[in-house]
Protein backbone atom coordinates (compact mmCIF):
# COMPACT_ATOMS: atom_id res chain seq x y z
CA UNK A 1 0.00 0.00 0.00
CA UNK A 2 2.85 2.34 0.84
CA UNK A 3 4.26 1.68 -2.62
CA UNK A 4 1.04 2.87 -4.25
CA UNK A 5 1.00 5.97 -2.03
CA UNK A 6 4.56 6.87 -2.94
CA UNK A 7 3.87 6.21 -6.66
CA UNK A 8 0.92 8.57 -6.48
CA UNK A 9 2.94 11.24 -4.73
CA UNK A 10 5.51 10.86 -7.52
CA UNK A 11 2.86 11.77 -10.09
CA UNK A 12 3.90 15.39 -9.50
CA UNK A 13 6.98 14.64 -11.64
CA UNK A 14 4.69 13.41 -14.44
CA UNK A 15 2.78 16.71 -14.20
CA UNK A 16 6.08 18.62 -14.44
CA UNK A 17 7.11 16.60 -17.53
CA UNK A 18 3.73 17.17 -19.19
CA UNK A 19 3.98 20.87 -18.33
CA UNK A 20 7.42 21.11 -19.94
CA UNK A 21 6.16 19.36 -23.09
CA UNK A 22 3.23 21.79 -23.30
CA UNK A 23 5.59 24.76 -22.80
CA UNK A 24 8.01 23.49 -25.48
CA UNK A 25 5.05 23.35 -27.87
CA UNK A 26 3.06 26.47 -26.98
CA UNK A 27 5.79 29.04 -26.26
CA UNK A 28 7.16 28.96 -29.87
CA UNK A 29 3.55 29.20 -31.14
CA UNK A 30 2.94 32.27 -28.95
CA UNK A 31 6.28 33.77 -29.97
CA UNK A 32 5.37 33.34 -33.64
CA UNK A 33 2.01 34.97 -33.08
CA UNK A 34 3.73 37.99 -31.51
CA UNK A 35 6.44 38.26 -34.20
CA UNK A 36 5.00 36.79 -37.40
CA UNK A 37 7.38 35.72 -40.16
CA UNK A 38 7.14 37.90 -43.24
CA UNK A 39 9.57 36.14 -45.58
CA UNK A 40 7.87 35.69 -48.94
CA UNK A 41 9.39 33.87 -51.90
CA UNK A 42 9.63 36.11 -54.99
CA UNK A 43 8.24 34.86 -58.29
CA UNK A 44 11.06 34.46 -60.84
CA UNK A 45 10.91 34.05 -64.64
CA UNK A 46 13.78 33.69 -67.12
CA UNK A 47 13.92 36.39 -69.77
CA UNK A 48 15.12 34.93 -73.05
CA UNK A 49 15.68 38.43 -74.43
CA UNK A 50 17.91 39.63 -71.60
CA UNK A 51 19.35 36.16 -70.74
CA UNK A 52 18.71 36.73 -67.06
CA UNK A 53 16.18 35.94 -64.38
CA UNK A 54 13.68 38.65 -63.48
CA UNK A 55 12.06 38.48 -60.08
CA UNK A 56 8.72 39.94 -59.09
CA UNK A 57 9.20 41.29 -55.59
CA UNK A 58 6.16 42.40 -53.66
CA UNK A 59 6.69 44.95 -50.91
CA UNK A 60 4.07 47.34 -49.50
CA UNK A 61 1.57 46.03 -52.06
CA UNK A 62 3.86 47.28 -54.87
CA UNK A 63 5.43 44.84 -57.34
CA UNK A 64 9.05 45.58 -58.28
CA UNK A 65 10.74 43.92 -61.27
CA UNK A 66 14.43 43.36 -60.61
CA UNK A 67 16.93 41.17 -62.44
CA UNK A 68 19.63 39.18 -60.67
CA UNK A 69 22.21 41.85 -61.53
CA UNK A 70 20.21 44.32 -59.45
CA UNK A 71 18.78 46.33 -62.30
CA UNK A 72 15.20 47.47 -61.72
CA UNK A 73 12.62 47.72 -64.51
CA UNK A 74 9.29 49.42 -64.92
CA UNK A 75 6.25 47.23 -65.50
CA UNK A 76 6.26 48.08 -69.21
CA UNK A 77 9.96 47.22 -69.51
CA UNK A 78 9.41 43.93 -67.69
CA UNK A 79 6.54 43.10 -70.07
CA UNK A 80 8.86 43.71 -73.03
CA UNK A 81 11.60 41.56 -71.51
CA UNK A 82 9.15 38.73 -70.87
CA UNK A 83 7.10 38.72 -74.09
CA UNK A 84 5.92 35.12 -73.68
CA UNK A 85 4.93 35.62 -70.04
CA UNK A 86 3.18 38.99 -70.59
CA UNK A 87 1.84 38.31 -74.07
CA UNK A 88 -1.74 39.29 -73.22
CA UNK A 89 -0.61 42.75 -72.11
CA UNK A 90 1.64 43.12 -75.16
CA UNK A 91 -1.18 42.04 -77.50
CA UNK A 92 -3.48 44.60 -75.86
CA UNK A 93 -0.86 47.29 -76.37
CA UNK A 94 0.01 46.08 -79.87
CA UNK A 95 3.60 45.43 -78.78
CA UNK A 96 3.86 41.63 -79.21
CA UNK A 97 6.86 40.89 -81.47
CA UNK A 98 5.97 39.27 -84.80
CA UNK A 99 8.57 36.58 -84.32
CA UNK A 100 11.21 35.44 -81.88
CA UNK A 101 14.19 33.21 -82.70
CA UNK A 102 12.69 32.74 -86.17
CA UNK A 103 9.35 31.51 -84.83
CA UNK A 104 6.25 33.51 -85.78
CA UNK A 105 4.47 34.38 -82.54
CA UNK A 106 0.73 34.10 -82.19
CA UNK A 107 -1.20 34.27 -78.92
CA UNK A 108 -2.52 30.74 -79.57
CA UNK A 109 0.98 29.32 -80.05
CA UNK A 110 2.25 31.05 -76.90
CA UNK A 111 -0.73 29.89 -74.86
CA UNK A 112 -0.44 26.30 -76.08
CA UNK A 113 3.20 26.09 -75.06
CA UNK A 114 2.77 27.66 -71.64
CA UNK A 115 2.39 25.46 -68.59
CA UNK A 116 2.93 25.67 -64.86
CA UNK A 117 3.82 22.71 -62.68
CA UNK A 118 4.20 23.13 -58.95
CA UNK A 119 4.52 20.74 -56.06
CA UNK A 120 5.93 20.63 -52.54
CA UNK A 121 6.92 17.97 -49.99
CA UNK A 122 3.75 18.78 -48.06
CA UNK A 123 1.59 17.98 -51.09
CA UNK A 124 3.38 14.67 -51.63
CA UNK A 125 3.68 13.50 -48.03
CA UNK A 126 0.12 12.75 -47.15
CA UNK A 127 -1.72 9.48 -46.60
CA UNK A 128 -2.85 8.17 -49.97
CA UNK A 129 -6.48 7.10 -50.39
CA UNK A 130 -5.40 4.05 -52.40
CA UNK A 131 -8.17 4.50 -54.97
CA UNK A 132 -7.66 5.93 -58.46
CA UNK A 133 -9.91 7.08 -61.29
CA UNK A 134 -9.08 5.79 -64.77
CA UNK A 135 -10.60 8.24 -67.24
CA UNK A 136 -11.45 7.30 -70.81
CA UNK A 137 -8.62 8.90 -72.85
CA UNK A 138 -10.24 8.53 -76.23
CA UNK A 139 -13.98 8.90 -75.85
CA UNK A 140 -14.35 11.00 -78.98
CA UNK A 141 -15.96 13.74 -76.88
CA UNK A 142 -14.35 17.07 -76.07
CA UNK A 143 -15.19 16.88 -72.36
CA UNK A 144 -13.78 14.16 -70.18
CA UNK A 145 -16.31 12.06 -68.24
CA UNK A 146 -15.96 10.34 -64.89
CA UNK A 147 -15.87 6.56 -65.33
CA UNK A 148 -18.42 4.35 -63.53
CA UNK A 149 -15.63 2.73 -61.48
CA UNK A 150 -12.42 3.37 -59.54
CA UNK A 151 -9.50 1.02 -59.09
CA UNK A 152 -7.25 -0.08 -56.25
CA UNK A 153 -3.81 -1.68 -56.35
CA UNK A 154 -3.39 -5.22 -55.11
CA UNK A 155 -0.29 -7.40 -54.84
CA UNK A 156 -1.03 -9.08 -58.15
CA UNK A 157 -2.90 -6.54 -60.23
CA UNK A 158 -5.43 -3.75 -60.43
CA UNK A 159 -8.93 -4.19 -59.02
CA UNK A 160 -11.76 -2.13 -60.50
CA UNK A 161 -14.70 -1.41 -58.18
CA UNK A 162 -18.03 -0.52 -59.68
CA UNK A 163 -19.35 2.59 -57.91
CA UNK A 164 -23.05 1.74 -58.25
CA UNK A 165 -22.81 -1.77 -56.80
CA UNK A 166 -19.62 -1.35 -54.72
CA UNK A 167 -18.41 -4.69 -56.07
CA UNK A 168 -15.27 -5.72 -57.95
CA UNK A 169 -15.51 -5.80 -61.75
CA UNK A 170 -13.47 -8.97 -62.27
CA UNK A 171 -13.46 -8.89 -66.07
CA UNK A 172 -12.08 -5.34 -66.27
CA UNK A 173 -9.60 -5.95 -63.44
CA UNK A 174 -8.27 -9.03 -65.20
CA UNK A 175 -8.09 -7.30 -68.56
CA UNK A 176 -5.99 -4.38 -67.23
CA UNK A 177 -3.75 -6.57 -65.06
CA UNK A 178 -3.14 -9.01 -67.95
CA UNK A 179 -2.32 -6.21 -70.37
CA UNK A 180 0.28 -4.84 -67.97
CA UNK A 181 1.77 -8.29 -67.39
CA UNK A 182 1.89 -8.84 -71.16
CA UNK A 183 4.15 -5.79 -71.41
CA UNK A 184 6.55 -7.21 -68.83
CA UNK A 185 5.09 -5.41 -65.81
CA UNK A 186 5.84 -7.13 -62.49
CA UNK A 187 3.30 -6.50 -59.75
CA UNK A 188 2.93 -4.98 -57.19
CA UNK A 189 2.88 -1.37 -58.35
CA UNK A 190 5.53 0.70 -56.55
CA UNK A 191 4.70 4.27 -57.59
CA UNK A 192 1.66 5.62 -59.40
CA UNK A 193 0.47 9.06 -60.39
CA UNK A 194 -2.48 10.21 -62.43
CA UNK A 195 -4.68 13.28 -62.50
CA UNK A 196 -8.18 11.97 -61.86
CA UNK A 197 -9.86 15.31 -62.52
CA UNK A 198 -12.04 15.89 -65.56
CA UNK A 199 -11.08 19.57 -65.58
CA UNK A 200 -8.38 19.16 -68.21
CA UNK A 201 -8.24 19.07 -72.00
CA UNK A 202 -7.22 15.44 -72.40
CA UNK A 203 -5.95 12.51 -70.36
CA UNK A 204 -2.48 10.99 -70.22
CA UNK A 205 -3.55 8.23 -67.86
CA UNK A 206 -1.07 7.03 -65.25
CA UNK A 207 2.67 6.76 -64.96
CA UNK A 208 3.55 3.79 -62.77
CA UNK A 209 6.57 1.74 -61.80
CA UNK A 210 6.69 -1.99 -61.20
CA UNK A 211 8.49 -4.20 -58.67
CA UNK A 212 11.64 -4.07 -60.86
CA UNK A 213 11.55 -0.26 -61.11
CA UNK A 214 10.51 -0.30 -64.74
CA UNK A 215 8.46 2.69 -65.81
CA UNK A 216 5.13 2.37 -67.66
CA UNK A 217 2.30 4.50 -68.93
CA UNK A 218 -1.20 3.09 -68.57
CA UNK A 219 -4.41 4.58 -69.87
CA UNK A 220 -7.84 3.48 -71.01
CA UNK A 221 -8.58 3.82 -74.71
CA UNK A 222 -12.14 3.02 -75.77
CA UNK A 223 -12.69 0.97 -72.63
CA UNK A 224 -9.61 -1.20 -73.12
CA UNK A 225 -6.18 -0.96 -71.46
CA UNK A 226 -3.34 0.78 -73.30
CA UNK A 227 0.14 0.17 -71.94
CA UNK A 228 3.55 1.46 -72.96
CA UNK A 229 6.90 0.90 -71.30
CA UNK A 230 8.99 4.04 -70.99
CA UNK A 231 12.44 2.90 -72.09
CA UNK A 232 15.41 4.29 -70.21
CA UNK A 233 18.03 5.04 -72.84
CA UNK A 234 21.10 4.83 -70.62
CA UNK A 235 24.19 2.66 -70.41
CA UNK A 236 23.93 2.36 -66.66
CA UNK A 237 21.60 -0.01 -64.85
CA UNK A 238 17.91 0.72 -64.56
CA UNK A 239 17.48 3.66 -62.17
CA UNK A 240 15.35 3.35 -59.08
CA UNK A 241 12.47 5.77 -59.34
CA UNK A 242 11.42 7.67 -56.24
CA UNK A 243 8.68 9.89 -57.65
CA UNK A 244 6.50 10.09 -60.76
CA UNK A 245 4.17 12.88 -61.88
CA UNK A 246 1.71 12.81 -64.78
CA UNK A 247 0.95 16.01 -66.67
CA UNK A 248 -1.43 17.13 -69.39
CA UNK A 249 0.15 20.29 -70.88
CA UNK A 250 -1.79 22.03 -73.65
CA UNK A 251 0.85 21.34 -76.34
CA UNK A 252 0.68 17.59 -75.62
CA UNK A 253 4.47 17.34 -75.75
CA UNK A 254 4.88 15.74 -72.32
CA UNK A 255 3.42 12.87 -70.34
CA UNK A 256 5.04 13.76 -67.06
CA UNK A 257 8.14 13.95 -64.89
CA UNK A 258 10.04 11.25 -63.03
CA UNK A 259 12.75 11.48 -60.39
CA UNK A 260 15.38 8.80 -59.74
CA UNK A 261 17.17 7.97 -56.49
CA UNK A 262 20.11 10.18 -57.54
CA UNK A 263 17.57 13.03 -57.44
CA UNK A 264 17.79 13.58 -61.19
CA UNK A 265 14.68 14.96 -62.84
CA UNK A 266 13.51 13.57 -66.20
CA UNK A 267 10.76 14.60 -68.56
CA UNK A 268 8.73 11.86 -70.19
CA UNK A 269 8.06 13.01 -73.74
CA UNK A 270 4.79 12.24 -75.52
CA UNK A 271 6.60 9.70 -77.72
CA UNK A 272 7.56 7.75 -74.60
CA UNK A 273 11.21 8.85 -74.52
CA UNK A 274 12.88 9.94 -71.35
CA UNK A 275 14.92 13.17 -71.35
CA UNK A 276 17.15 14.34 -68.54
CA UNK A 277 16.39 17.89 -67.40
CA UNK A 278 19.56 19.91 -66.87
CA UNK A 279 19.22 20.86 -63.22
CA UNK A 280 21.54 19.77 -60.44
CA UNK A 281 19.23 17.81 -58.16
CA UNK A 282 15.62 17.67 -57.12
CA UNK A 283 14.65 15.90 -53.94
CA UNK A 284 10.85 15.79 -53.85
CA UNK A 285 10.86 15.03 -50.10
CA UNK A 286 12.86 18.13 -49.23
CA UNK A 287 12.33 20.71 -51.99
CA UNK A 288 9.46 22.72 -53.28
CA UNK A 289 9.56 22.98 -57.10
CA UNK A 290 7.88 25.21 -59.62
CA UNK A 291 8.28 24.90 -63.40
CA UNK A 292 7.03 27.76 -65.54
CA UNK A 293 7.28 26.67 -69.16
CA UNK A 294 7.00 28.72 -72.33
CA UNK A 295 7.73 28.22 -76.02
CA UNK A 296 11.51 28.49 -75.67
CA UNK A 297 12.51 28.02 -72.05
CA UNK A 298 11.41 26.58 -68.76
CA UNK A 299 12.11 28.47 -65.55
CA UNK A 300 12.62 25.91 -62.80
CA UNK A 301 12.62 27.18 -59.22
CA UNK A 302 13.57 24.99 -56.28
CA UNK A 303 13.18 26.10 -52.70
CA UNK A 304 15.39 24.12 -50.35
CA UNK A 305 15.90 24.48 -46.60
CA UNK A 306 18.95 26.71 -47.16
CA UNK A 307 18.64 28.39 -50.56
CA UNK A 308 16.53 29.09 -53.64
CA UNK A 309 17.77 27.66 -56.94
CA UNK A 310 16.73 29.09 -60.27
CA UNK A 311 17.38 27.29 -63.55
CA UNK A 312 16.48 28.10 -67.12
CA UNK A 313 16.43 25.11 -69.45
CA UNK A 314 15.81 24.89 -73.17
CA UNK A 315 12.20 23.82 -73.75
CA UNK A 316 13.20 21.35 -76.48
CA UNK A 317 16.50 19.84 -75.36
CA UNK A 318 16.08 20.46 -71.60
CA UNK A 319 19.73 21.56 -71.44
CA UNK A 320 20.60 24.15 -68.83
CA UNK A 321 20.77 27.68 -70.19
CA UNK A 322 21.21 29.64 -66.98
CA UNK A 323 21.44 28.96 -63.27
CA UNK A 324 21.41 31.09 -60.14
CA UNK A 325 21.62 29.85 -56.57
CA UNK A 326 20.53 32.41 -54.02
CA UNK A 327 21.30 31.53 -50.38
CA UNK A 328 18.49 32.32 -47.99
CA UNK A 329 19.01 35.65 -46.24
CA UNK A 330 20.31 35.54 -42.69
CA UNK A 331 17.55 34.76 -40.23
CA UNK A 332 15.85 37.92 -38.96
CA UNK A 333 16.62 39.07 -35.42
CA UNK A 334 13.32 37.82 -33.99
CA UNK A 335 14.03 34.27 -35.19
CA UNK A 336 17.57 34.35 -33.79
CA UNK A 337 16.20 35.54 -30.46
CA UNK A 338 13.60 32.76 -30.57
CA UNK A 339 16.35 30.15 -30.98
CA UNK A 340 18.22 31.50 -27.96
CA UNK A 341 15.17 31.96 -25.74
CA UNK A 342 13.54 28.69 -26.74
CA UNK A 343 16.26 26.11 -27.37
CA UNK A 344 13.71 23.26 -27.57
CA UNK A 345 10.87 23.95 -29.94
CA UNK A 346 8.29 21.19 -30.28
CA UNK A 347 5.97 21.17 -33.29
CA UNK A 348 3.33 18.73 -34.43
CA UNK A 349 2.90 20.13 -37.93
CA UNK A 350 5.64 20.48 -40.50
CA UNK A 351 6.34 22.12 -43.85
CA UNK A 352 7.44 18.67 -45.09
CA UNK A 353 4.28 16.70 -44.48
CA UNK A 354 0.57 16.87 -43.78
CA UNK A 355 0.97 14.13 -41.19
CA UNK A 356 0.77 15.14 -37.54
CA UNK A 357 3.84 13.98 -35.63
CA UNK A 358 6.15 15.44 -32.99
CA UNK A 359 9.20 17.24 -34.41
CA UNK A 360 11.86 18.93 -32.33
CA UNK A 361 13.57 22.09 -33.66
CA UNK A 362 12.24 21.51 -37.19
CA UNK A 363 12.00 25.16 -38.30
CA UNK B 1 -17.72 -3.03 -2.31
CA UNK B 2 -16.65 -2.39 -5.91
CA UNK B 3 -20.03 -3.70 -7.07
CA UNK B 4 -21.71 -1.12 -4.84
CA UNK B 5 -19.50 1.63 -6.30
CA UNK B 6 -20.42 0.58 -9.85
CA UNK B 7 -24.11 0.58 -8.86
CA UNK B 8 -23.77 4.04 -7.31
CA UNK B 9 -22.13 5.33 -10.52
CA UNK B 10 -24.91 3.78 -12.56
CA UNK B 11 -27.57 5.53 -10.43
CA UNK B 12 -25.68 8.82 -10.68
CA UNK B 13 -24.96 8.79 -14.40
CA UNK B 14 -27.65 6.62 -16.03
CA UNK B 15 -29.70 9.58 -17.26
CA UNK B 16 -26.65 11.23 -18.70
CA UNK B 17 -25.52 8.02 -20.41
CA UNK B 18 -28.96 7.57 -21.99
CA UNK B 19 -28.82 11.15 -23.24
CA UNK B 20 -25.27 10.66 -24.58
CA UNK B 21 -26.27 7.48 -26.45
CA UNK B 22 -29.25 9.29 -27.97
CA UNK B 23 -27.13 12.27 -29.07
CA UNK B 24 -24.39 10.05 -30.51
CA UNK B 25 -26.77 7.74 -32.38
CA UNK B 26 -28.69 10.81 -33.55
CA UNK B 27 -25.59 12.48 -34.96
CA UNK B 28 -24.33 9.26 -36.57
CA UNK B 29 -27.77 8.74 -38.14
CA UNK B 30 -27.70 12.34 -39.39
CA UNK B 31 -24.22 11.88 -40.91
CA UNK B 32 -25.26 8.65 -42.62
CA UNK B 33 -28.51 10.14 -43.91
CA UNK B 34 -26.69 13.19 -45.28
CA UNK B 35 -24.12 10.92 -46.96
CA UNK B 36 -26.98 8.88 -48.47
CA UNK B 37 -28.74 12.01 -49.69
CA UNK B 38 -25.47 13.27 -51.25
CA UNK B 39 -24.99 9.91 -52.97
CA UNK B 40 -28.54 10.07 -54.33
CA UNK B 41 -28.53 13.76 -55.23
CA UNK B 42 -25.02 14.14 -56.69
CA UNK B 43 -24.60 10.59 -57.96
CA UNK B 44 -22.47 7.80 -56.54
CA UNK B 45 -19.69 8.23 -59.13
CA UNK B 46 -19.39 11.97 -58.48
CA UNK B 47 -19.49 11.53 -54.69
CA UNK B 48 -16.77 8.87 -54.77
CA UNK B 49 -14.69 11.07 -57.08
CA UNK B 50 -15.04 14.01 -54.67
CA UNK B 51 -14.16 11.87 -51.66
CA UNK B 52 -11.09 10.46 -53.44
CA UNK B 53 -9.91 13.54 -55.32
CA UNK B 54 -10.64 16.25 -52.77
CA UNK B 55 -10.09 14.32 -49.57
CA UNK B 56 -13.61 14.89 -48.26
CA UNK B 57 -15.15 12.37 -45.85
CA UNK B 58 -18.35 14.11 -44.70
CA UNK B 59 -17.86 13.30 -41.00
CA UNK B 60 -16.48 16.64 -39.82
CA UNK B 61 -19.61 17.40 -37.74
CA UNK B 62 -18.60 14.52 -35.49
CA UNK B 63 -15.27 16.16 -34.60
CA UNK B 64 -16.02 17.68 -31.18
CA UNK B 65 -18.87 15.42 -30.04
CA UNK B 66 -16.63 12.83 -28.27
CA UNK B 67 -14.83 15.67 -26.48
CA UNK B 68 -18.10 17.28 -25.35
CA UNK B 69 -19.33 13.87 -24.14
CA UNK B 70 -16.11 13.14 -22.25
CA UNK B 71 -16.06 16.55 -20.55
CA UNK B 72 -19.78 16.38 -19.65
CA UNK B 73 -19.44 12.86 -18.19
CA UNK B 74 -16.52 14.01 -16.04
CA UNK B 75 -18.45 17.08 -14.83
CA UNK B 76 -21.58 15.03 -14.06
CA UNK B 77 -19.53 12.40 -12.26
CA UNK B 78 -17.22 14.56 -10.14
CA UNK B 79 -18.91 17.95 -9.63
CA UNK B 80 -21.57 16.52 -7.22
CA UNK B 81 -18.76 14.73 -5.35
CA UNK B 82 -16.73 17.92 -4.96
CA UNK B 83 -19.53 20.46 -4.39
CA UNK B 84 -20.38 19.45 -0.84
CA UNK B 85 -17.24 17.35 -0.39
CA UNK B 86 -19.26 14.14 -0.71
CA UNK B 87 -16.09 12.53 -1.94
CA UNK B 88 -15.02 12.34 1.72
CA UNK B 89 -17.62 9.58 2.18
CA UNK B 90 -16.09 7.62 -0.68
CA UNK B 91 -12.62 8.11 0.77
CA UNK B 92 -13.80 6.74 4.12
CA UNK B 93 -15.06 3.48 2.65
CA UNK B 94 -13.27 0.39 3.93
CA UNK B 95 -11.24 0.05 0.73
CA UNK B 96 -8.25 2.00 -0.44
CA UNK B 97 -9.12 5.26 -2.20
CA UNK B 98 -7.08 4.21 -5.26
CA UNK B 99 -9.45 1.24 -5.67
CA UNK B 100 -12.65 3.27 -5.20
CA UNK B 101 -11.58 6.23 -7.40
CA UNK B 102 -10.04 3.78 -9.88
CA UNK B 103 -13.35 1.89 -10.08
CA UNK B 104 -15.23 5.14 -10.72
CA UNK B 105 -12.78 6.22 -13.43
CA UNK B 106 -12.76 2.72 -14.93
CA UNK B 107 -16.54 2.70 -15.09
CA UNK B 108 -16.74 5.90 -17.09
CA UNK B 109 -13.77 5.14 -19.36
CA UNK B 110 -15.18 1.72 -20.27
CA UNK B 111 -18.62 3.25 -20.93
CA UNK B 112 -17.06 6.01 -23.07
CA UNK B 113 -15.06 3.40 -25.04
CA UNK B 114 -18.26 1.37 -25.55
CA UNK B 115 -20.14 4.45 -26.72
CA UNK B 116 -17.35 5.39 -29.15
CA UNK B 117 -17.13 1.78 -30.35
CA UNK B 118 -20.88 1.80 -31.06
CA UNK B 119 -20.43 5.06 -33.03
CA UNK B 120 -17.55 3.73 -35.09
CA UNK B 121 -19.18 0.35 -35.70
CA UNK B 122 -22.51 1.79 -36.86
CA UNK B 123 -20.66 4.28 -39.08
CA UNK B 124 -18.43 1.57 -40.60
CA UNK B 125 -21.15 -1.08 -41.05
CA UNK B 126 -23.53 1.31 -42.82
CA UNK B 127 -20.83 3.13 -44.82
CA UNK B 128 -19.42 -0.10 -46.22
CA UNK B 129 -22.73 -0.68 -48.03
CA UNK B 130 -22.07 2.45 -50.10
CA UNK B 131 -18.32 3.06 -50.00
CA UNK B 132 -15.20 0.99 -50.75
CA UNK B 133 -13.24 -0.32 -47.77
CA UNK B 134 -10.45 2.25 -48.29
CA UNK B 135 -12.84 5.15 -47.65
CA UNK B 136 -14.45 3.38 -44.67
CA UNK B 137 -11.02 2.73 -43.11
CA UNK B 138 -9.98 6.32 -43.85
CA UNK B 139 -13.11 7.56 -42.08
CA UNK B 140 -12.21 5.46 -39.04
CA UNK B 141 -8.61 6.75 -39.00
CA UNK B 142 -9.92 10.32 -39.26
CA UNK B 143 -12.38 9.87 -36.36
CA UNK B 144 -9.98 7.94 -34.10
CA UNK B 145 -8.05 11.02 -32.79
CA UNK B 146 -11.39 12.69 -32.00
CA UNK B 147 -12.39 9.67 -29.89
CA UNK B 148 -9.01 9.69 -28.14
CA UNK B 149 -9.65 13.42 -27.61
CA UNK B 150 -12.94 12.47 -25.90
CA UNK B 151 -11.13 10.13 -23.49
CA UNK B 152 -8.42 12.74 -22.88
CA UNK B 153 -11.15 15.34 -22.28
CA UNK B 154 -12.69 13.04 -19.67
CA UNK B 155 -9.46 12.34 -17.79
CA UNK B 156 -8.23 15.98 -17.90
CA UNK B 157 -11.62 17.27 -16.69
CA UNK B 158 -11.65 14.67 -13.90
CA UNK B 159 -8.12 15.73 -12.92
CA UNK B 160 -9.15 19.40 -12.78
CA UNK B 161 -12.46 18.88 -10.98
CA UNK B 162 -11.02 16.56 -8.33
CA UNK B 163 -8.19 19.01 -7.56
CA UNK B 164 -9.03 20.65 -4.18
CA UNK B 165 -7.16 23.95 -4.77
CA UNK B 166 -8.30 26.55 -7.34
CA UNK B 167 -4.71 27.65 -8.05
CA UNK B 168 -3.65 24.09 -8.94
CA UNK B 169 -6.90 23.56 -10.81
CA UNK B 170 -5.89 26.41 -13.14
CA UNK B 171 -2.41 24.92 -13.58
CA UNK B 172 -3.94 21.52 -14.33
CA UNK B 173 -6.24 23.12 -16.90
CA UNK B 174 -3.34 24.98 -18.56
CA UNK B 175 -1.43 21.70 -18.92
CA UNK B 176 -4.42 19.48 -19.74
CA UNK B 177 -6.23 21.65 -22.30
CA UNK B 178 -3.30 21.73 -24.78
CA UNK B 179 -2.95 17.95 -24.44
CA UNK B 180 -6.60 17.60 -25.46
CA UNK B 181 -6.10 20.15 -28.26
CA UNK B 182 -3.41 17.85 -29.69
CA UNK B 183 -6.21 15.62 -30.99
CA UNK B 184 -7.80 18.43 -32.99
CA UNK B 185 -4.88 20.01 -34.88
CA UNK B 186 -6.28 19.12 -38.30
CA UNK B 187 -9.40 17.65 -39.85
CA UNK B 188 -7.41 16.35 -42.84
CA UNK B 189 -8.25 12.67 -43.34
CA UNK B 190 -5.97 10.04 -41.79
CA UNK B 191 -3.20 12.53 -40.94
CA UNK B 192 -2.84 11.34 -37.32
CA UNK B 193 -1.38 7.89 -38.08
CA UNK B 194 2.17 8.63 -36.76
CA UNK B 195 0.67 10.44 -33.76
CA UNK B 196 -1.45 7.56 -32.38
CA UNK B 197 1.23 6.07 -30.07
CA UNK B 198 1.90 9.54 -28.61
CA UNK B 199 -1.81 10.20 -28.06
CA UNK B 200 -2.19 6.83 -26.32
CA UNK B 201 0.81 7.72 -24.11
CA UNK B 202 -0.77 11.09 -23.29
CA UNK B 203 -4.02 9.29 -22.46
CA UNK B 204 -2.29 6.79 -20.16
CA UNK B 205 -0.47 9.65 -18.43
CA UNK B 206 -3.58 11.78 -17.88
CA UNK B 207 -5.68 8.83 -16.66
CA UNK B 208 -3.29 8.57 -13.67
CA UNK B 209 -3.57 12.25 -12.77
CA UNK B 210 -6.99 12.25 -11.02
CA UNK B 211 -5.39 9.97 -8.38
CA UNK B 212 -2.90 12.74 -7.62
CA UNK B 213 -5.73 15.24 -7.17
CA UNK B 214 -7.48 12.87 -4.72
CA UNK B 215 -4.14 12.26 -2.96
CA UNK B 216 -3.84 16.02 -2.45
CA UNK B 217 -7.45 16.14 -1.21
CA UNK B 218 -6.63 13.44 1.32
CA UNK B 219 -3.59 15.45 2.43
CA UNK B 220 -6.05 18.21 3.33
CA UNK B 221 -5.08 20.75 0.63
CA UNK B 222 -7.79 23.38 0.44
Amino acid sequence: MKNIQSSISNLKYLIIVLGLIVLAWLLPVLYELLSPRTDRMPFVVYSCLDSTFIKFETSNKQVRFIDFRGQEFTKAQADSLLPLFSFRQLVAEGRLPDSLYGVALTPKLIQQNAFHFKTSPKQLNKPAVGLYTMLESSSGRVDLQLPPDVFRLTDDGLEFIDCETNTVNRAKSLSFSRELTKHGFTFPVQLIWGNGTTRKDYDNGFLLTDANDRLYQLKMVKGTPWVREIIVDRQSSNPKWIQVFTLEPANRALIGFVVDDAYQLYAVRANGQLAHIGIDAYNPQEMQISIVGDLFHWTITEYTATDSRYYAVDARTFEQVACAIVPDPERPLNQRIERILLPVRLRFTSWRTQLIAPNINDD
Amino acid sequence: MLKAIFYKEWLKLRLFWCLAILVHIGLIAYLLLSLRSTLLASGIVETWATMIGRDVLMVNQLMYLPLITGVCIALCQWLPEMQIKRIRLTLHLPIDYTASIGAMLFCSIVCLCLLFAIDATVLAVVEQQWLPRELVWRTFLTCLPWYIGGLLGYSVTSWCVLEPQWRMRCVNFLIGAPLVALCFLTAQPACYIPMFPWLVLALLATVCLPFYSVYRFKLGKQ
